[in-house]
């Protein structure tokens, strides 16, 4: 299948990580309005995988981490797939003094797992709603969004998606690294498009390049 | 009158997308770099009249290549031109003599008003 199906070019890929660029640039800007945070920014990364290679490519890039715990996010639109934001154990933990630095509702909301699962979820809402919303935007498309899912602190192993689209199909990975400065607590944002959104991400690229010819 | 204009990004397309946007009605002698580093040695190679900038790139990011081109020269115009938009980012170029930030992508229009700014300044300041 993978075989008779259009890879996208360097080009394209370059083209792609300027996009991610732009977007978690945005959305790290966003982040910053709601709580007080400095997100220190890396060169994004694209890379295109045959999808069965995905899970080992995830653990890969986490393979420092021994807990983590993940927001993930579907989406769908001509843009379609999912964002996970990783970020290593006890990382939760530490970020909710800046979303609730008085832990004015530490008493109401029950347990520190509770809160960091609140914490970790507000800040997924945010960076991949905005990064995902400023590729879609550049792109020319518009997304829904399922609820986003965390899981907290568990191994790499257990909680990365391992079937996350038919194995035979192409996956677009865009990766990106940062830090929260503050903090001094590093994650990544990965954003894994289906098969199905690689024809459409490649006349949306065209179209977004002619405007620069 | 010809400008010399360096863009120092490390993605090539947002190279080829700010040349782009350059105003098509002047004249440019145009050098470009993809990363701080080599921009900080073609900057001080070629001198040139206005510099964008990018932030994030590898080897040596747009802070410390800023640092270094204001120590060369105080008086260099340089335009960062990020996706980092948080506003402690700007204050910061802004504090280390950053003449303006244009946030990506950029456009015509943006580009060229900074570079009309750029132009009065270099007039008010170098007479040139």
């Amino acid at each position: 299948m993978e075989s008779d199906y259009p890879l996208i070019s360097e080009e394209e890929k370059d083209i792609l990580q300027e996009i991610m660029n732009i977007a978690f640039g945005k959305a790290a800007a966003e982040l910053a309005e709601v709580i007080n945070i400095f997100v220190v920014l890396n060169v994004p990364y694209v890379k295109v995988l045959q999808a069965e290679e995905l899970p080992e490519y995830l653990l890969y890039e986490v393979r420092d981490f021994s807990n983590i715990s993940i927001v993930e996010q579907n989406f769908w639109g001509k843009f379609k797939g999912s964002a996970f934001l990783v970020f290593p154990a006890g990382a939760g933990k530490g970020l909710i003094t800046m979303l609730d630095p008085d832990h004015e509702t530490s008493f109401e909301s029950g347990s520190i797992e509770v809160l960091e699962k609140e914490t970790l979820m507000e800040i997924g809402n945010i960076l991949i709603g905005a990064c995902v919303g400023k590729i879609t935007e550049l792109l020319g498309d518009v997304v829904t969004y399922s609820p986003p899912k965390v899981v907290v602190e568990n191994k790499p192993h257990d909680i990365l998606p391992n079937k996350l689209f038919d194995p035979e199909y192409t996956a677009i990975v865009m990766k990106t690294l940062f830090r929260f400065d503050e903090r001094n607590v590093n994650g990544f944002l990965f954003l894994v498009t289906t098969h199905e959104s690689v024809a459409w991400i490649k006349q949306a690229l065209a179209e977004f390049l002619e405007r620069y010819e | 009158m010809t400008r010399k204009i360096l863009i120092v990004d490390d993605s090539p397309i947002s190279r080829k997308m700010l040349k782009s946007c350059l105003p098509k009605d002047e004249e440019y002698e145009l050098h470009d770099a993809g990363d701080g580093l080599a921009g900080l040695e073609k900057f001080r190679e070629v001198s040139p009249d206005v510099t964008f900038l990018d932030l994030t790139m590898p080897v040596m990011d747009g802070v410390e290549a800023l640092e270094e081109m204001k120590k060369h020269d105080s008086q260099a115009v340089i335009i960062v031109s990020t996706a980092d938009i948080q506003v402690k980012s700007i204050e910061k170029v802004t504090a280390l003599g950053a003449f303006l930030v244009l946030k990506k992508p950029p456009t015509k229009e943006n580009v060229k008003d900074a570079l009309l700014k750029a132009y009065e300044f270099l007039k008010e300041s170098h007479g040139i």
